[in-house]
Protein backbone atom coordinates (compact mmCIF):
# COMPACT_ATOMS: atom_id res chain seq x y z
CA UNK A 1 0.00 0.00 0.00
CA UNK A 2 1.73 3.47 -1.20
CA UNK A 3 1.11 6.18 1.02
CA UNK A 4 2.46 9.91 0.69
CA UNK A 5 3.63 11.13 3.73
CA UNK A 6 3.39 14.93 3.82
CA UNK A 7 6.31 16.24 6.01
CA UNK A 8 4.64 19.86 7.91
CA UNK A 9 6.90 22.35 9.56
CA UNK A 10 6.21 25.26 12.01
CA UNK A 11 5.56 27.73 10.35
CA UNK A 12 8.09 29.77 13.06
CA UNK A 13 10.69 27.49 12.07
CA UNK A 14 10.34 28.40 8.36
CA UNK A 15 10.73 32.36 9.45
CA UNK A 16 13.61 31.92 11.87
CA UNK A 17 15.23 29.38 8.65
CA UNK A 18 15.31 32.34 6.77
CA UNK A 19 17.18 34.70 8.85
CA UNK A 20 20.25 32.81 9.00
CA UNK A 21 23.26 32.95 6.86
CA UNK A 22 24.02 29.80 4.60
CA UNK A 23 26.99 28.53 7.02
CA UNK A 24 24.49 28.88 9.57
CA UNK A 25 21.45 27.02 7.67
CA UNK A 26 23.89 24.20 6.76
CA UNK A 27 25.24 23.76 10.06
CA UNK A 28 21.83 22.99 11.86
CA UNK A 29 20.87 21.25 8.55
CA UNK A 30 23.96 19.05 9.68
CA UNK A 31 23.12 18.44 12.81
CA UNK A 32 19.76 17.15 12.35
CA UNK A 33 21.29 15.02 9.56
CA UNK A 34 22.18 11.59 11.88
CA UNK A 35 17.79 11.31 12.76
CA UNK A 36 17.16 11.78 9.27
CA UNK A 37 19.85 8.68 8.36
CA UNK A 38 18.25 6.98 10.79
CA UNK A 39 14.78 7.20 9.61
CA UNK A 40 16.53 6.46 6.08
CA UNK A 41 17.79 3.21 7.58
CA UNK A 42 14.68 1.89 9.75
CA UNK A 43 13.26 2.22 6.36
CA UNK A 44 15.93 0.07 4.39
CA UNK A 45 15.50 -2.60 7.28
CA UNK A 46 12.22 -2.56 7.36
CA UNK A 47 12.07 -3.20 3.53
CA UNK A 48 9.98 0.10 2.45
CA UNK A 49 10.89 1.57 -0.79
CA UNK A 50 10.42 5.08 -0.63
CA UNK A 51 11.23 8.04 -2.51
CA UNK A 52 10.99 11.83 -1.43
CA UNK A 53 12.14 15.15 -1.65
CA UNK A 54 12.84 18.45 0.42
CA UNK A 55 11.19 21.66 -0.52
CA UNK A 56 12.03 25.25 -1.09
CA UNK A 57 11.03 27.74 1.36
CA UNK A 58 6.99 27.56 0.58
CA UNK A 59 6.93 31.78 0.08
CA UNK A 60 9.15 30.91 -2.70
CA UNK A 61 6.02 29.21 -4.46
CA UNK A 62 3.36 30.04 -6.62
CA UNK A 63 -0.26 29.39 -6.69
CA UNK A 64 -1.61 29.17 -10.17
CA UNK A 65 -5.24 29.46 -10.64
CA UNK A 66 -7.25 28.87 -14.22
CA UNK A 67 -10.06 31.37 -14.08
CA UNK A 68 -12.44 32.00 -17.57
CA UNK A 69 -9.40 30.32 -19.76
CA UNK A 70 -6.51 32.75 -17.75
CA UNK A 71 -4.24 31.97 -15.40
CA UNK A 72 -4.10 33.95 -12.49
CA UNK A 73 -0.88 33.39 -10.93
CA UNK A 74 -0.07 33.98 -6.95
CA UNK A 75 2.74 34.22 -4.60
CA UNK A 76 2.77 31.05 -2.33
CA UNK A 77 1.96 29.43 0.12
CA UNK A 78 -1.41 28.28 -0.83
CA UNK A 79 -2.77 28.39 2.81
CA UNK A 80 -1.99 30.16 5.99
CA UNK A 81 -1.48 27.71 7.83
CA UNK A 82 0.35 27.41 11.41
CA UNK A 83 2.22 24.55 9.65
CA UNK A 84 3.81 24.42 6.17
CA UNK A 85 4.67 21.51 3.53
CA UNK A 86 8.24 21.23 4.06
CA UNK A 87 8.92 17.95 1.31
CA UNK A 88 7.54 14.64 1.14
CA UNK A 89 8.09 10.63 1.55
CA UNK A 90 6.29 8.52 -1.03
CA UNK A 91 6.24 5.00 0.88
CA UNK A 92 5.34 1.75 0.24
CA UNK A 93 4.30 0.14 3.72
CA UNK A 94 2.58 -2.94 4.73
CA UNK A 95 -0.06 -0.96 5.99
CA UNK A 96 -1.50 2.26 8.06
CA UNK A 97 0.36 1.31 11.02
CA UNK A 98 3.81 0.75 9.67
CA UNK A 99 3.33 4.08 7.89
CA UNK A 100 2.88 5.61 11.12
CA UNK A 101 5.53 3.77 12.78
CA UNK A 102 7.48 5.60 9.98
CA UNK A 103 5.70 9.13 10.50
CA UNK A 104 6.88 9.07 13.90
CA UNK A 105 10.23 9.08 13.09
CA UNK A 106 10.77 11.53 11.02
CA UNK A 107 12.46 14.32 12.72
CA UNK A 108 9.29 17.09 12.02
CA UNK A 109 7.15 15.11 13.81
CA UNK A 110 8.24 16.94 16.80
CA UNK A 111 8.32 20.47 15.33
CA UNK A 112 5.37 19.87 13.13
CA UNK A 113 3.02 17.08 11.79
CA UNK A 114 3.52 14.11 9.11
CA UNK A 115 -0.06 13.65 7.09
CA UNK A 116 -0.24 10.45 5.98
CA UNK A 117 -2.63 9.79 2.84
CA UNK A 118 -3.12 6.77 1.11
CA UNK A 119 -2.77 6.85 -2.65
CA UNK A 120 -4.72 5.94 -4.67
CA UNK A 121 -4.19 2.64 -6.96
CA UNK A 122 -5.04 1.92 -10.61
CA UNK B 1 15.08 21.27 -11.96
CA UNK B 2 12.42 19.21 -10.00
CA UNK B 3 9.45 20.98 -9.37
CA UNK B 4 6.39 19.42 -6.81
CA UNK B 5 3.09 20.36 -8.34
CA UNK B 6 0.22 20.47 -5.70
CA UNK B 7 -3.04 20.17 -6.58
CA UNK B 8 -5.87 21.51 -4.54
CA UNK B 9 -9.80 21.15 -4.89
CA UNK B 10 -13.12 20.81 -3.56
CA UNK B 11 -13.63 16.83 -2.42
CA UNK B 12 -16.97 17.55 -2.15
CA UNK B 13 -17.13 18.38 -5.72
CA UNK B 14 -15.12 14.95 -6.50
CA UNK B 15 -17.62 12.92 -4.21
CA UNK B 16 -20.69 13.70 -6.22
CA UNK B 17 -19.37 13.03 -9.48
CA UNK B 18 -20.46 10.04 -11.08
CA UNK B 19 -18.88 7.15 -12.86
CA UNK B 20 -18.60 9.70 -16.15
CA UNK B 21 -17.79 12.68 -14.70
CA UNK B 22 -14.79 10.92 -13.07
CA UNK B 23 -13.71 9.55 -16.53
CA UNK B 24 -14.10 12.49 -18.31
CA UNK B 25 -11.97 14.17 -15.33
CA UNK B 26 -9.09 10.98 -15.12
CA UNK B 27 -9.31 11.69 -19.78
CA UNK B 28 -8.18 15.23 -19.08
CA UNK B 29 -5.45 14.60 -16.68
CA UNK B 30 -4.06 11.60 -18.74
CA UNK B 31 -4.75 13.95 -22.06
CA UNK B 32 -2.25 16.79 -19.98
CA UNK B 33 0.23 13.75 -19.02
CA UNK B 34 0.52 13.03 -22.46
CA UNK B 35 1.31 17.12 -23.37
CA UNK B 36 3.63 17.45 -20.65
CA UNK B 37 6.07 13.67 -22.02
CA UNK B 38 8.89 13.83 -20.22
CA UNK B 39 8.31 16.71 -18.08
CA UNK B 40 6.13 14.94 -15.79
CA UNK B 41 8.30 12.81 -13.93
CA UNK B 42 5.68 11.24 -10.98
CA UNK B 43 2.97 11.96 -9.52
CA UNK B 44 0.09 10.32 -7.66
CA UNK B 45 -3.93 10.81 -6.74
CA UNK B 46 -4.44 10.67 -2.68
CA UNK B 47 -7.86 9.36 -1.35
CA UNK B 48 -9.94 11.90 0.16
CA UNK B 49 -8.57 13.89 3.23
CA UNK B 50 -11.32 11.35 5.70
CA UNK B 51 -8.72 9.00 4.80
CA UNK B 52 -5.87 11.13 6.30
CA UNK B 53 -3.99 10.70 9.42
CA UNK B 54 -1.64 13.01 11.36
CA UNK B 55 1.56 12.14 13.21
CA UNK B 56 2.81 14.67 15.92
CA UNK B 57 5.43 13.93 18.26
CA UNK B 58 5.30 16.12 21.37
CA UNK B 59 7.36 15.72 24.91
CA UNK B 60 8.57 12.00 23.23
CA UNK B 61 4.87 10.96 23.27
CA UNK B 62 3.35 10.11 19.80
CA UNK B 63 0.00 11.54 18.92
CA UNK B 64 -2.12 10.33 16.13
CA UNK B 65 -5.25 11.92 15.13
CA UNK B 66 -7.77 11.35 11.89
CA UNK B 67 -7.74 13.65 9.42
CA UNK B 68 -5.74 15.91 7.68
CA UNK B 69 -3.22 18.91 8.97
CA UNK B 70 -5.19 21.89 8.60
CA UNK B 71 -8.80 22.49 7.70
CA UNK B 72 -8.61 24.24 4.18
CA UNK B 73 -11.36 25.24 2.07
CA UNK B 74 -9.77 23.04 -1.19
CA UNK B 75 -7.98 19.52 -0.11
CA UNK B 76 -4.81 18.56 -1.43
CA UNK B 77 -5.84 15.53 -3.65
CA UNK B 78 -2.73 14.80 -6.07
CA UNK B 79 0.35 16.28 -7.13
CA UNK B 80 2.70 15.66 -9.65
CA UNK B 81 6.51 15.67 -9.90
CA UNK B 82 7.41 17.98 -12.79
CA UNK B 83 10.65 18.16 -14.65
CA UNK B 84 10.96 21.53 -15.66
CA UNK B 85 13.77 24.52 -16.99
CA UNK B 86 12.53 27.05 -14.54
CA UNK B 87 9.99 28.37 -11.55
CA UNK B 88 8.22 29.71 -14.56
CA UNK B 89 7.88 27.12 -16.95
CA UNK B 90 6.56 25.07 -13.91
CA UNK B 91 3.83 27.79 -13.34
CA UNK B 92 3.27 27.67 -17.10
CA UNK B 93 2.92 23.65 -17.04
CA UNK B 94 0.61 24.00 -13.72
CA UNK B 95 -1.84 25.96 -15.42
CA UNK B 96 -2.31 23.27 -18.09
CA UNK B 97 -3.20 20.82 -15.28
CA UNK B 98 -7.10 20.31 -15.32
CA UNK B 99 -7.18 20.99 -11.50
CA UNK B 100 -6.03 24.36 -11.75
CA UNK B 101 -9.19 25.79 -13.70
CA UNK B 102 -11.07 24.05 -10.82
CA UNK B 103 -9.09 24.84 -7.66
CA UNK B 104 -5.59 25.61 -7.59
CA UNK B 105 -2.29 24.27 -8.07
CA UNK B 106 0.86 25.05 -5.60
CA UNK B 107 4.12 24.69 -7.16
CA UNK B 108 6.75 24.45 -4.97
CA UNK B 109 10.70 23.99 -5.74
CA UNK B 110 12.68 21.39 -4.76
CA UNK B 111 15.80 21.47 -2.68
CA UNK B 112 19.01 21.02 -5.10
CA UNK B 113 19.97 17.84 -2.18
CA UNK B 114 17.58 15.56 -2.10
CA UNK B 115 17.36 13.24 1.36
CA UNK B 116 19.24 10.28 0.66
Amino acid sequence: MKYLLLLNNDARQWEAWRGLSPEEAERLRGEEMPRWTAAMGWMAEQGIEVTGLELEDPSEGRVVRVRDGRAVVTDGPFAETKEVLGGYFLADCKDLDQAIELAQRIPLADKGSVEIRPLVEQ
Amino acid sequence: MKVMALIYGDEGRWDSFGESERSAVYARYRAFAEAAGDKVAGGAELAPTRTATTVRVRDGQTIVTDGPFAETKEQLGGFYLLDCESLDDAVELAAQIPGAATGAVEVRAAHEEEPS
